[in-house]
């Protein structure tokens, strides 16, 4: 089987604009493409959270005041559907934040899937495998 | 194939009040996890997921495929084979 590796890359702090969001449902929806693909070919998305992107990943989010779901409950939806969720660990020690502080695992949903905290040599590697890389 | 709305479901997927992606990509995910021979149910409310990327993805993976809508509850029942 042709599997294509595809990262996700955000580096922007939620709410700011819409690429959070765009980069959780880009990176969803591409487990969804194999149906256009030619066979044995599919797609297996990654996505990193780097630099003040890894703000995104804050628990107990409240998006009410904008009218808007939280990406709390996106993050927590990727790892639903069995993505590959890595926060980068250099900006989170720079943010002085804690593993406790950001969305690990969305068990409340029935995900088998975990958040990893890795260094970003890590989600180089990862970069450097895949086919695309995209930036949100 | 036969009707596999006459068959007892092995598992049951309630995707209901999701929109798309998430029913395909659950419907896909929850397949994957389920062995060779068993039949899932999906209740699923999304139109455009009950009416084509589903059954489109069961086509090309080679599954067995049904599909009824429930009227009067608005949603869809789909019934799929997994094959191999």
């Amino acid at each position: 089987m042709a599997i294509k590796k595809i990262s996700f890359i955000v580096d922007k702090l939620p709410y700011k604009g819409e690429s959070s969001r765009l980069a959780l449902t880009h990176c969803i929806a591409s487990q969804t493409v194999e149906i256009h693909l030619e066979d044995d070919e599919n797609v297996e998305p990654v996505l990193a959270f780097v630099g003040d992107g890894v703000l995104n990943c804050l628990k107990n989010q409240d998006a009410a005041a904008y009218g808007v779901s939280t990406l709390e409950s996106h993050i927590k939806n990727a790892l639903l559907t069995d993505i590959k969720v890595l926060i980068c660990e250099e900006d989170v020690k720079r943010l002085g934040l804690s593993e406790d502080a950001l969305i690990m695992d969305a068990e409340d949903l029935g995900a088998d899937m975990t958040s990893q905290i890795v260094p970003f040599s890590e989600i180089m590697a990862e970069m450097e495998s895949s086919v695309h890389l995209m930036y949100f | 194939m036969g009707d596999l709305r006459a068959d007892e479901p092995t598992e049951v997927l309630d995707v209901l009040g999701r929109v798309c992606p998430y029913p395909l990509v659950l419907t896909k995910k929850k397949l994957e996890k389920m062995e060779k021979d068993t039949l899932l149910k999906v209740l699923c409310d999304a139109p455009a997921s009950a009416e084509d990327s589903i059954p489109k993805y069961a086509e090309k993976q080679g599954f067995g495929f049904d599909s009824v809508k429930v009227e009067d509850k608005g949603h869809w029942e789909l019934y799929i084979k997994k094959t191999k």
